[in-house]
């Protein structure tokens, strides 16, 4: 189920004037990837998010989903949100039911299933974010941690099986810990075929966990590539005012340190070739 | 969807009448409103008409953005209207349709009654269009503090509006937000009967309200911060002075009511 934008543009119009939030964007989310969305604040992230399963309409210019225009007259745009899962920044705000089990059955019964099917959906959602049923299913959403909040928000979206999961920096706010999991999680989902798109300010996760990068700039789509090739260009994401992952530092202080050293995605690669290089071995450092 | 609400329908231009005192803008569309109350004669809205005229120049206002204050009104002045030309009776009679009669005396009434509402509406939009929310509220506070000798909190109910003022657009982009991550989950706020409605809003209001009740205990732990204990004390950074021009400002009032008055103790 690839997701194609076309000349995709959105101004948003807040009475007097106009904000451009997104300008010309052309870009296809491939079946199965992790791509990884980053950009400056106000680069127009969220509302690129909005755009894959119909929330904002687009100002000019088409999405497509399996090929169908979304936006067209009669496309049926509530069944195409329960195949593109969108988690919103900060999305424990949004929890309103009385229980857990409620909380996260709210998609699933929306979906029309039984409450069978229901049940199954919710059991199967608190798995995956580790969220053990029998304990939590009782609960308060409102006297859980901030990271179980979260996890229970994330599991609502789930239980609704998205083909398509957008997250909207799904670990602002956690603690390490707590954000781990949630990285660990979406890493999972991604590889047992999930399409995820994730929305991340910290460059190190992106590195851990994306397949692909693009990046905004004031509305506009600038680079797109695989994440080796993206990071590779850290002057022009400098003069964006984007971090590259330590990683990519790294690699890039050792070259300064007269080291032969190529750019690697994986810390853990760099200290291959780094072991490599001290024992005499082969590697790029030498 | 959401946000298209403007609220406190400001006009931020530089004018004399953006620089009264705001005591001076609460008092003049005091007496303004009771002006219009006193006339009671069609001839006598000339010289009301005149002083709005005058006022909106003098502030600078676009005159359409006037006349847009009153689109909301549209259905109160059609129904004041026809109220008032077809159930009020009198000696003369004007047309006949069939068992429906309009008389002399409905018409002018309905005419009376329909331009009160219309010049009360205009003018007084130009006080909340020329004076800022919190400055209204300031303005407010002090010719409501000599209350306070009978206990009238002045000063809590102005921190009250000025703090609810403040948090409208935050909650509206909020309510917005919170809309659209329960649509994500397929919440559906557009279709259904009342009580199916209803019962849609409930994944939006208490997301809604625990935001607000949050940002209040944030806010209300600021305030404390810093040492907030009430108006006792309590100096300000903006000093209200009235100058010469609130006192043009209240002439130009007076005048308007002698060209009210006058024609009446003069016959
Ligand atoms: N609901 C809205 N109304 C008006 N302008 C908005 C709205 N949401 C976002 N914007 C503007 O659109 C631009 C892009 O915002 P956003 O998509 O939230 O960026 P990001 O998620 O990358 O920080 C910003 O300039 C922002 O001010
Ligand atoms: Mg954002």
């Amino acid at each position: 189920m690839p997701i194609v934008l076309e000349q995709l543009s959105h101004h948003y119009r807040s009475c007097p004037r106009v904000s451009v939030a997104l300008e010309d964007i052309s870009l296809t989310i491939h079946d199965g990837e992790l791509l990884a969305l980053i950009g400056h604040t106000g680069s127009g992230k969220s509302t690129l998010a909005q755009h894959l399963n119909g929330l904002l309409e687009p100002t000019s210019g088409r999405v497509l989903v399996d090929g169908e225009d979304i936006n067209q007259k009669g496309a049926r745009r509530r069944a195409l949100r329960f195949r593109v899962g969108l988690v919103f920044q900060y999305p424990e705000h949004q929890l309103f039911e009385e229980t857990v089990f409620k909380d996260i059955a709210f998609g699933p019964k929306n979906m029309g299933l039984t409450g069978q099917q229901v049940d199954q959906r919710v059991r199967e959602a608190m798995a995956r974010v580790g969220l053990d049923f029998e304990e939590m299913k009782d609960r308060s959403p409102f006297e859980l941690s901030g990271g179980q909040m979260r996890r229970v928000a994330l599991a609502g979206v789930l239980a609704m099986q998205p083909r398509v999961l957008v997250l909207d920096e799904p670990t602002a706010g956690l603690d390490p810990r707590a954000r781990d999991f949630l990285l660990g999680d979406i890493k999972r989902l991604n590889q047992e075929g999930t399409t995820v798109v994730m929305i991340s300010h910290a460059m190190d996760d992106v590195a851990r966990l994306a397949t692909r990068v693009a990046v905004l700039e004031k509305g506009r789509l600038v680079m797109q590539g695989s994440t080796l090739e993206v990071f590779s260009q850290q002057e022009r994401l400098a003069a964006m005012g984007l971090d590259i992952p330590d990683g990519f530092k790294l690699a890039r202080r050792l070259r300064q340190a007269g080291l032969n050293m190529a750019d690697h995605v994986h810390p853990e690669e760099i200290a291959d070739a780094l072991a490599a290089a001290i024992r005499g071995g082969g590697g790029d450092a030498a | 969807m959401l946000r298209d609400i403007t609220l406190g329908q400001y006009y931020p231009v530089d004018s004399p009448v953006h620089r009264l005192d705001p005591r001076t803008k609460v008092i003049l569309t005091f007496l303004y409103i009771i002006a219009v109350f006193l006339v009671g004669n069609l001839w006598l809205y000339l010289p009301v008409a005149a002083y709005l005229a005058f006022a909106t120049w003098m502030a600078r206002l676009p005159a359409g953005m006037m006349l847009r204050s009153l689109r909301p009104m549209r259905v109160l002045l059609v129904i004041t209207f026809v109220l008032n030309l077809f159930f009020f009776s009198g000696a003369q009679e004007l047309v006949r349709i069939g068992s429906i009669v309009i008389w002399r005396e409905g018409l002018l009434n309905a005419l009376i009654f329909t331009f009160r509402l219309i010049f009360l509406v205009t003018g007084s939009s130009i006080l909340t269009l020329t004076t800022a929310p919190v400055t209204l509220t300031d303005g407010l506070e002090r010719l409501a503090s000599p209350l306070r000798i009978i206990r009238f909190p002045a000063h809590e109910m102005a921190m009250m509006m000025t703090i609810a003022l403040r948090f409208i657009p935050t909650l509206i982009e909020e309510a917005d937000k919170i809309m659209k991550a329960q649509t994500a989950r397929g919440a559906d706020f557009e279709t259904g009967n009342l009580m199916a409605r209803a019962r849609a809003m409930i994944p939006l209001l208490v997301p809604l309200f625990i935001s607000a009740f949050r940002r209040a205990g944030d806010l209300a732990m600021a305030m404390e911060a810093r040492c907030y204990r009430g108006g006792e004390g309590r100096t300000r950074l903006h000093q209200l002075k009235y100058g010469r021009r609130d006192a043009l400002a209240l002439l130009s009032m007076l005048a308007l009511y002698l060209m009210i008055l006058l024609p009446g103790w003069l016959a």
